[in-house]
């Protein structure tokens, strides 16, 4: 039995099928009641810097099922979709595209580097889409955000300006130290920390003795380190990343600095684990972090629960920020009325955000206001010193 | 000043027994097979894999997981030389970097894919430093410089005077010539290839202890520091290779003191410009072999 075709019907099921093709075009930004809402995270899945990755992924998707279990935003659930930026700013720009072009995300969060931040920018404002960052301090990026020209960047994450001027002021003010060793990952984070602690030191009489940059997946310190301690440095200024700083810590305690020579900035030196690698180089060590899993706050510690209970570990900051900047793009969708892009930007503008370390708003650089915490490693645990907000004085364009 | 010269140079050679470790099997495998194996790191890395694993998931302790990381990668090995390795003898240059490129990334994703591409934390090892000469070591490097002159007196006997090294030497300098004596190429190929990979394993287990992290894609370094060391050692050379790491080590360690650590990993690429430009057959021999 065979059935035939006319020409007459193919005709007529091409054009229903075009037309039925075209309708969401005509339809545009307007979206239906109960459609999914995209989000897409570029975030290190892979190579040196998969630790943040890693948990700024778990950290989103716990935002995720607590925002769709309470069923949604406006009804709407939202679907987390994964980009692999590698750290390096090639791939996260690849990665933003193809959340953009074949995914077909309506907003981004990330990177997590500075460098790719910095690379995904342009890619975001080419293609109109909200790019929320969670958790790169290099101030650059605000810098050229808002009035300074990228209307869809939006930051949700203290400076590298704030956080060396704090650790300076801590290090010179509470500790007395003004000779300096510098030894910091070799990045747009790691250096622009740099830059601004040369900007302040000179406030507090400090000097820098000695400088160096890691590149990332250095192991071996032994070299570098030797040479600070014979300079007579009073602290090692360490913008560094997580996972190296136990090795530094390590190779610290062998070349006799332990106890001797604190570590000062930044680099995860409050996770438990680290301090176990080497107790002794960490006791004292001075940090500035946009959030600790120690932080005293009932939002806070309901979080850090529900991360432990989920993931059979603590979250670090990269889990904390990227879970709290979902529920704050959440707020803004719904403030929004609708997943409309630019009504999510106008109220992302004005939002008034309550955040575990505080309220959240935006200036007109698009730049969160937002504290840096301070703490002290004493005894084997962080010791929380205060939170210290600074209002950004951009350059002027 | 000349305390901290000499605390530098030794640091150099600790950091080049390592390098030597691993240089010395790629460059034994080059000299039979006159491939260059690109997965070599891959196999420092699966030994530390290996170890990690023992440690962590079998709860053994540090001296048994060498053996277990060791044993692991030998088995990996003996898989990957059967299937792959043993095919290139004779196949073309452009093969074997294929080849040996498909293997790194199949390993490395594999590994990847299993245990997550996060970092992972080795606990294991003798980490408490010892003063030595003035000079705080820690044990564990101690131990990797005496297991390093160990395993070069070793290879040195081995290829002089053992039937095997023998016929590795034979192999290096011409196959028909062994086909036709009667010497199995493929068996001496595939000998070659696991002691090669096993040493890799061996100096990645050692490491592990003092470098702390371990992770899936650690071997690419590894891979990119071997390849000027043995260029440099001349290739197919055990004794130049031995001395080419030693130089990177101690160049490296230097420069990482007084000029800066960002300039370190340079010196590997910049030698080796300078040894294709000047030197191409290597450092230590006086004409080109082949």
């Amino acid at each position: 039995m065979t059935k035939v075709i006319s020409r007459r019907a193919i005709c007529f099921s091409t054009a229903v099928l075009t037309l039925a093709a075209a309708i969401p075009n005509f339809a545009g930004t307007a979206y239906a009641a109960g459609e999914t809402i995209k989000l897409g995270l570029v975030a290190p899945m892979s190579g040196p810097n998969a630790r943040y990755g890693s948990f700024s992924m778990r950290g989103a998707q716990l935002a995720v099922k607590e925002i769709n279990d309470a069923g949604g935003v406006d009804g709407r659930k939202i679907e987390l979709v994964s980009g692999d930026s590698q750290g390096t700013p090639v791939e996260g720009v690849s990665a933003t595209r193809r959340l953009i072009d074949s995914d077909k995300v309506d907003f981004i969060i990330g990177d997590v580097s500075s460098s790719v931040t910095l690379a995904m920018q342009p890619v975001a404002e080419d293609a109109g889409i909200l790019l929320l960052n969670a958790a790169s301090s290099n101030p650059k990026i605000t810098y050229g955000a808002g009035v300074g020209g990228y209307k869809w960047t939006f930051r949700n994450y203290p400076t590298d300006e704030n956080r060396a001027l704090i650790v300076a002021k801590y290090a010179a003010e509470q500790r007395g130290f003004t000779k300096f060793s510098v030894l910091s990952v070799d990045s747009d984070y790691g250096r622009s920390a740099i830059e601004f602690t040369k900007k302040y030191l000179p406030q507090y009489k400090g000097q820098i003795l000695t400088e160096d940059y890691y590149k990332e997946g250095e192991v071996d310190f032994r070299s570098v380190l030797a040479k600070i301690r014979d300079s007579g440095a009073q602290a090692i200024i360490l913008y560094g990343l997580a996972d190296t700083t136990p090795i530094i810590a390590r190779q610290m305690t062998e070349v006799g600095l332990a106890g001797k020579v604190p570590v000062i900035g930044n680099g995860e030196f409050n996770t438990p684990s680290t301090i176990k690698a080497a107790p002794r180089a960490l006791e004292g060590a001075v940090e500035a972090a946009a959030w600790l899993p120690a932080w005293d706050a009932p939002k806070s510690k309901a979080f850090v629960d529900k991360f432990t209970a989920a993931n059979k570990e603590g979250p670090n900051n990269h889990a904390y920020v990227h879970w709290e900047t979902v529920h704050l793009l959440a707020q803004a969708i719904k403030e929004a009325g609708s997943p409309d892009r630019e009504k999510v930007r106008e109220a992302l503008s004005k939002i008034k955000y309550d955040s575990a370390v505080g309220e959240v708003t935006f200036d007109d650089h698009n730049q969160a206001r937002l504290p840096m915490i301070l703490l002290q490693i004493e005894g084997g645990k962080p010791s929380i010193k205060g939170a210290f907000t600074a209002e950004i004085q951009y350059p002027a364009k | 000043m000349f305390s901290t010269l000499a605390e530098q140079i030794i640091n150099g050679i600790v950091t080049g027994s390592v390098y030597a470790i691993v240089a010395v099997g790629m460059t034994m495998i080059f000299g039979v097979l006159r491939a260059i194996n690109f997965a070599h790191g891959e196999y420092y890395m699966l030994g530390t894999f290996g170890a990690w694993f023992a440690i962590d998931y079998l709860e053994l302790s540090y001296e048994a997981s060498i053996v277990v990381g060791i044993l692991a990668t030998i088995v990996i090995a003996y898989v990957v030389g059967r299937l792959v390795m043993q095919r290139m003898v004779g196949a073309p240059a452009e093969a074997g970097v294929l080849a040996t490129l498909g293997i790194a990334l199949i390993l490395q994703n594999t590994v990847i894919l299993v245990f997550g591409g996060g970092y992972k934390f080795f606990s294991g090892g003798y980490i408490e430093p010892v003063s030595v000469l003035g000079f705080t070591l820690a044990q564990q490097r101690m131990l990797i410089l005496v297991v390093c002159l160990l395993v070069f007196i070793g290879l040195e006997l081995m290829v002089t005077y053992s039937r095997m090294g023998k016929s590795m030497r034979a192999v290096s300098q011409n196959i028909e010539c062994c086909e036709v004596v009667g010497i199995d190429v493929p068996q001496v190929v595939l000998r070659t290839f696991i002691l090669g990979a096993a040493l890799a394993a061996l100096s990645g287990v050692l490491t592990a202890p003092v470098n702390v992290n371990v992770y899936g894609g650690m071997g690419e370094l590894i891979t990119f520091k071997t390849l000027p060391i043995i260029i440099m050692g001349g290739l197919g050379n055990v004794r130049g290779t031995f001395f080419a790491a030693m130089l990177l080590g101690i160049a490296e360690s230097l420069v990482a003191t007084y000029i800066g650590l960002q300039f370190r990993d340079t010196v590997g690429f910049v030698t080796l410009i300078l040894t294709l430009m000047w030197r191409p057959y290597g450092l230590f021999s006086t004409e080109a072999r082949f």
